[in-house]
């Protein structure tokens, strides 16, 4: 019998890709295809059928080469940048049925949190009490703190947001420049992640995985296994910035209503992204994409990117999970 | 309400605070760091040479002057984060300002580094810095519970979340709001680009080869009918915006009127939140836009506390700003909401 890393009978999707799990996230959907739901979709058929299909079908190739067998065992609901996507507390309970049945886990998705949206994360987050190998994605230090102290055993995750480092597609690879003096190059290949007084917070709040992004700059070998908490890296998109104003939410609606925080939306994020070429420095005319996802930008990072993250995963260390965005589903994986 | 404003030169001190500065924040930059760092890494949210202050004794003089004034100065170590050879570095340095210049405290955006502030410093001040990005009573919780003494709300933040977050804070953190100059397009303590070498990219994005994309096929059927205009007009509006958050294509009118964000018209209802200071936004700006910010911030604050009204208080906002067209596009306002 195959165990996990908490000793109890690995499922089917455990057992493949090397014991490395591959959530899925669906952040502009209403709700997760049903066949990902049920652990009937398999991770190249849901990548394959996915929008962005050309990112998403040489993704599925380098997840299936490096994991191989590699399925998806968690489906990640809700959004991570805008809480008009929190899902309710019955959605999220439906989802917990079918993905029991499916023998998923569930991770809730919480963005950055107004007072209001606070209030309605903690009634989101108490539909998954009690559900095992469920988990929370948390991505301001108040939403921590708030959830710590509701639930002392919850697992929380804290999310990419808050990674604080540069990844500015325009200009990161240049960030390991040898021409560069080693103090600068060596403060943009890491965080502060690894100083006693974010460690302290660490250990205080029981936080034992962190999210972090496929960065275009090679990382130091001590963001990656120097810390205590296990790791889940993200892949296609690294995410780049954010705003509270909204760039698809102002397609429709009066002009004073456009760019406020919490101002009014037609959801016009599930419909439509937005791709900008951005000039690179220097670069004779070359250009970084970046897609405008909901109120958030987003990079797809290159195939050699992608490569270097993914040789990482089976060497044991504290990287054991890639999630896996889809931001909207194809005709496949939904029926 | 104390009126927070910036600061980049002892020589600034006496002109700012007869004009009614309440406050001042200031960023410092020791030659080590420019020799370790270059221009590649800032040690806060300005360029290592504009706006800051380069010599200690700079800082030493700039206190020892606002204080003769009593007027407290804050200190900017506001990077998203630092290193932990960085917060080796930072740390002591911050006590030195604190023991032999006389600073009153410091604006830190790194949580981690505010523990260790905490930690070593006990008996500075540290202010969590608008890059904290604190939206949520959870928020100040975590920032009371971690010993910091005041919450700078940020940009984003509208009239009725900042009163929110101050009764949330009241009697355990002072509270700061932005009222003028210098918008961010994004959340900027989400904000993961860099200002350096590149630009901002807020800017440049209007400008650059886009494309909307349909994620369904309905909305491929969308984007060739109803939508197609409508995601047209989405593109000319965040043109629009982008503008007048950087500043309207030049950061003084030619009547000598700071250009860019602006909350003079909702001082009233500022006023009313609670906040115990609002911060006016450029230490790389000029004396003179400088000046000229804080007299305008001044004007509308001593007509609220003097009794305006609402309406008189938006009334005179409008007024000395004098450009009317500005104001009527929305796009210029921090607290849109509230605009008259």
């Amino acid at each position: 019998m195959l165990l996990t890393r908490r000793h109890r009978e690995a499922s089917l999707q455990e057992g493949a890709g090397r014991g490395v799990e591959v959530g899925l996230s669906f952040p502009f959907l209403a709700a997760p295809p049903p066949a990902v739901l049920r652990g009937e979709a398999s991770l190249d058929e849901t990548l394959r059928g996915a929008a962005m299909g050309d990112a998403h079908a040489a993704l599925a190739e380098a997840l299936l080469r490096h994991l191989p067998g590699a399925a998806p065992s968690r489906v990640y609901v809700g959004n991570e940048t805008c809480e008009r996507l929190l899902p309710t507390p019955q959605a999220i309970g439906s989802w917990v049925a079918s993905a029991r049945k499916g023998r998923l886990a569930l991770s809730l998705v919480l963005p950055p949190l107004s007072r209001d949206g606070l209030a309605k994360a903690e009634e989101a987050v108490r539909a998954l009490e009690g559900v095992e190998e469920s988990e929370v994605v948390a991505n301001d230090w108040g939403t921590v703190h708030r959830l710590r102290s509701l639930h002392p055993g919850l697992a929380i995750v804290l999310g990419r947001l808050t990674h604080k480092m540069l990844r500015d597609p325009r200009i990161a690879d240049c960030f390991d420049s040898p021409r560069a003096p080693m103090s600068a190059r060596s403060a943009l290949c890491r965080s502060g992640e690894l100083a006693p007084g974010f460690r302290a917070l660490m250990e205080r709040y029981g936080i034992g995985r962190r999210e972090i992004d496929p960065f275009l700059q090679p990382l130091e070998e001590d963001e990656w296994e120097g810390r205590g908490e296990r790791l889940s890296v993200h892949l296609p998109y690294q995410f780049v910035t954010m705003g509270r104003g909204c760039l698809p939410a102002a397609m429709h609606g009066e002009a004073k209503g456009k760019f406020v925080a919490g101002g009014p939306c037609r959801t016009e994020c599930a419909k439509y992204a937005v791709e900008f070429r951005v000039p690179v420095p220097g670069g004779n005319g070359a250009g970084r994409h970046l897609l405008s996802l909901g109120n958030a930008l987003y990079h797809a990072v290159p195939p050699h990117v992608s490569e270097r993250v993914l040789a990482r995963l089976p060497s044991g260390g504290r990287m054991d999970r890639v999630v896996v965005a889809v931001p909207a589903a194809g005709r496949k994986p939904s029926r | 309400m104390k009126l927070t404003v910036p600061v980049s030169h002892p020589e600034e001190v006496k002109m700012l605070a007869e004009n009614g500065a309440g406050e001042f924040f200031c960023g410092f930059v020791p030659p080590e760091w420019i020799e370790r760092y270059g221009g590649a890494f800032w040690l806060n949210r300005r360029g290592p040479v504009a706006g800051n202050l380069l010599q200690r004794d700079d800082v030493s003089l700039l206190a020892e002057r606002s204080h003769a004034r009593g007027i407290p100065v804050y200190v900017t170590f506001n990077a998203p984060y630092y290193t932990p050879e960085q917060q080796e570095f930072l740390l002591p340095l911050v006590g030195r300002l604190a023991e032999e210049c006389g600073i009153d405290g410091v604006i830190v955006s790194d949580v981690g580094f505010l523990v260790e502030l905490r930690r070593a410093l006990p008996a500075l001040p540290v202010h969590a810095s608008s890059v904290m990005a604190s939206l949520n009573p959870g928020m100040v919780d975590f920032l009371s519970e971690l010993g910091a003494s005041r919450v700078i709300f940020p940009r984003s933040l509208g009239v009725e979340g900042i009163a929110a977050l101050c009764a949330a804070a009241a009697g355990r953190l002072e509270t700061e709001a932005f009222v003028l100059n210098e918008g961010c397009v994004f959340e900027e303590g989400y904000c993961m680009t860099t200002h350096r070498s590149v630009g901002a990219l807020c800017v440049q994005l209007p400008d650059v080869p886009h494309r909307v994309l349909p994620l369904t096929p309905d909305a491929a059927v969308s984007l060739a009918g109803e939508d197609r205009k409508p995601a047209r007009e989405m593109m000319g509006a965040f043109r629009d915006w982008v503008w007048f958050q950087n500043g309207c294509g030049n950061s003084v009118t030619e009547r000598g009127i700071p250009n860019g964000p602006c909350g003079l018209c909702a001082l009233y209802d500022l006023a009313a939140t609670g906040v115990t200071s609002l911060k006016i936004s450029g230490r790389s700006s000029s004396s003179f836009r400088k000046l000229s910010s804080l007299r305008m911030v001044r004007a509308v604050l001593d007509l609220v506390e003097g009794g305006a009204s609402r309406e008189e208080a938006a009334r005179e906002a409008v007024a000395i700003r004098k450009t009317p067209e500005f104001c009527n596009a929305g796009y210029m306002c921090y607290y849109r909401e509230k605009a008259s």
